[in-house]
């Protein structure tokens, strides 16, 4: 636009040809900029991506093999039906959801029918989704499939916890604290601590041995040492002497360790952007709120929370997300002792591809995951999405 | 005039409770609770110095505090865990990487910002997709890259060699990202009175933005630094020998060696950790604002 402007004395012929000439310069121009990086991009981000999908078509140990179509996903999976009866009832689980939500918005008899009709979906979920695992176990790989609910109790014992906290020493810090800055400096050093070391740390702080750290705090209230990242029995066995099998006995001691880890990382940064966001919560809200005669709870839950609803979404996607990802400290805080029950799928990923050389599975295998992780977070932004209060 | 009398008796309110050291009990607990979230938070930090002073039989037999602290633990993990070398490798590839980081993303970050080009927001919009990738799915078939399975490189392969471990990470969606969000509000005024001076996009670029630019470029920089210093997974893949091994996986691949020996490993623990805490504290106000904003943003 401003190109007109500067050659407005030129004859209309002259204008048209050099506006030509100036845009097609910064096409060039634009293009050769981003050159570099999509060059990089292209060829370890999105080539990759095509790649991979090729890959995971084919029996591949080390070199390529025979074409198998979809055999190592099926490999994975065990058995097409359970898969989809397991997916199905996932989707009733979540239409359920959908359906108990529109019955508490709509009135009396609407309401009712709406409500019966998500607690049959309930229910019909409840049946489909063990029947569709149990048939996926029986036949598909179980360090595959075990990997995913390892990988949920995970996500489930760190994010909500690692929020929580984070809001409440945000919410205090907040209080026109003294030396809020020096606090702030100290909770964000475990999130700049490099993993592989921290991790390290950790194993040494949850060893089985009693004058480690965990052991000695125990023994502080009288509990008797465990064995922490060497555990493999479930807590539910540990706590309350129940011995349960599968999904219901709960993540073993060794993941629970693991868990601590992760929200020692994650809650300093999440208290800063916590911070941040109510920095940007207007104060007048509050001094409205006291005028009117809200104590500290009512200006919490009515004011603060609903303000700051769409950082908390963000940081639950993030940390969600990021859960699915894990990697380092998982790899480097496992041993053998704890048999596999703190194998979450990124690390049973690599384990087919780095230990058992079986590069076509395990891609298979990550793409699995990929799309266990769109489906979640498309899930987790219509659910949570729309409690978002956007000012 | 209404906002000057506010602001009165606020000023008001406050004298009538004037702050002084009297303990007030619910700010008290609220005190309480911050010191031992802090406390939590290092002690870690204390726990991993204290080990890596003491004697082996201490960390068996362990107390708080080592007898007489044993500096000989460090000097030994610098030289016999071939620490030393690993501290270098990283801090070069650190700095490889940053470089060739900066070059890239401020070009593009630029061009996403302010030139205008055919095809500008679809390619946006698939750089911005690849930061939902995991690492998992792009991991093997860049290892076979790097081997040069798939493409023919310089070199044969590239396995054990510094561009392994740099060249892919010397462009990423969020650096373009972050820059882009700020040179996109650079005034047009500017550029204007740029072009005017005859300026091309590279020389307004480089003598105008970049100047007015050094907060979003520093965070950038923080941020690739603590990535590349940090980095496990893809360097424990492509060295299999010690020639361009990183500290991340030098430290990992101690942890098996050591075995038994807790003090030296804190003492390489400690070795790692230490640039990055140097960097925390120099950079401290702008590396927890850039992330805190970094993160509003989204």
């Amino acid at each position: 636009m401003t190109a007109t402007s500067l050659s407005q004395p030129q004859s209309e012929k002259h204008r048209r040809k050099r506006i030509r000439w100036i845009d097609v310069k910064e096409q060039l121009t634009g293009y050769l900029f981003i050159s570099p990086s999509f060059l990089i991009i292209t060829i370890f981000g999105f080539f990759p991506i095509g790649y991979a999908i090729y890959m995971s078509t084919f029996r591949w140990r080390v070199v390529k093999g025979d074409f198998i179509g979809l055999g190592n996903y099926e490999k994975a999976l065990g058995d097409w039906i359970g898969a989809l009866t397991f997916v199905i009832g996932m989707a009733l689980l979540f239409f359920a959801y959908l359906v108990w939500n529109s019955g508490m918005k709509s009135h009396s008899t609407r309401s009712m029918v709406l409500k019966l009709l998500a607690a049959f979906l309930l229910i019909a979920a409840g049946l489909a989704i063990p029947l569709g695992w149990n048939r996926m176990m029986t036949s598909g790989d179980p360090r595959f499939l075990n990997s995913l609910p390892i990988t949920l109790f995970y996500a489930l014992g760190t994010v909500p916890a690692e929020l929580a906290l984070a809001m409440g020493l945000a919410y205090i810090l907040f209080q026109k604290i003294r030396g809020q800055e020096t606090f702030r400096m100290f909770y964000f050093l475990p999130y700049i601590t490099p993993v592989v070391a921290a991790a390290v740390v950790f194993r040494s702080i949850f060893s089985p041995r009693d004058s480690s750290l965990a052991n000695v705090f125990l023994s502080w209230f009288g509990i008797p040492a465990q064995k922490w990242l060497f555990e493999a029995r479930p807590m539910t066995e540990i706590l309350f002497g129940i011995k349960l099998e599968g999904f219901f006995a709960g993540p073993s001691l060794a993941l629970v360790s693991i868990i601590f880890f992760g929200i020692w990382t994650y809650v300093g940064y999440n208290t800063v952007i916590f911070l941040a966001g109510l920095g940007s919560i207007p104060g007048d809200l509050y001094e409205a709120a006291e005028i009117d005669g809200g104590g500290k709870w009512h200006l919490f839950r009515h004011i603060t929370l609903p303000l700051l609803s769409p950082v908390t979404f963000y940081l639950a996607l993030i940390a969600f997300i990021g859960t699915f990802k894990a990697f380092n400290h998982i790899y480097v805080m496992r041993v053998p002792s704890a048999l596999g029950t703190v194998n979450t799928a990124s690390v049973t990923i690599f384990d087919t591809f780095y230990k058992a050389n079986q590069f076509g599975y395990a891609t298979s295998q990550a793409i699995l995951l990929f799309i266990i992780i769109l489906a979640l977070t498309l899930v987790q932004n219509k659910v949570f999405g729309e409690k978002v209060f956007y000012g | 005039m209404a906002d000057v009398s506010q602001t009165m008796e606020k000023v008001s309110v406050k004298e009538s409770h004037p702050f002084t050291f009297k303990i007030n009990s619910g700010r008290l607990i609220l005190y309480l609770i911050l010191i031992l979230g802090a406390i939590v938070a290092i002690l870690p930090f204390f726990w991993m110095v204290s080990t890596s002073l003491m004697t082996l039989g201490e960390t068996i037999n362990r107390q708080w505090l080592p007898e007489v602290p044993q500096f000989e633990n460090y000097s030994e993990a610098w030289t016999e865990a071939k620490f030393a070398k690993y501290f270098v490798n990283s801090v070069i590839i650190t700095f490889v990487t940053i470089a060739g980081l900066l070059t890239t993303s401020i070009l593009s970050g630029y061009a996403f910002g302010r030139i205008k080009f055919f095809g500008k927001n679809v390619l946006f919009a698939l750089l911005l997709a690849t930061m939902m990738i995991p690492e998992s799915v792009t991991m093997i078939p860049n290892f076979l890259m790097i081997r040069g399975d798939i493409l023919p490189l310089p070199g044969d392969s590239w396995l054990n060699t510094l561009p392994a471990l740099t060249v892919p990470f010397i462009a990423n969606a969020f650096s373009i990202f972050l820059l882009r969000q700020f040179f996109i509000k650079i005034p047009d005024e500017l550029w204007d009175a740029a072009r005017m001076d005859g300026a091309g996009h590279f020389r307004f670029l480089i003598q105008i933005c970049l100047p007015i630019s050094k907060a979003p470029v520093l965070t950038v920089m923080i941020f690739a630094f603590i990535g590349s210093w940090n980095a496990f997974l893809w360097p424990l893949l492509v060295t299999t020998r010690a020639v361009w091994r990183p500290l991340m996986v030098g430290l990992w691949t101690f942890v098996s060696e050591a075995g038994p020996e807790t003090n030296l490993l804190m003492a390489g623990a400690v070795i790692t950790i230490i640039p990055i805490l140097i960097l925390y504290f120099l950079t401290q106000k702008q590396f927890t604002e850039g992330i805190a904003t970094t993160g509003l943003k989204g």
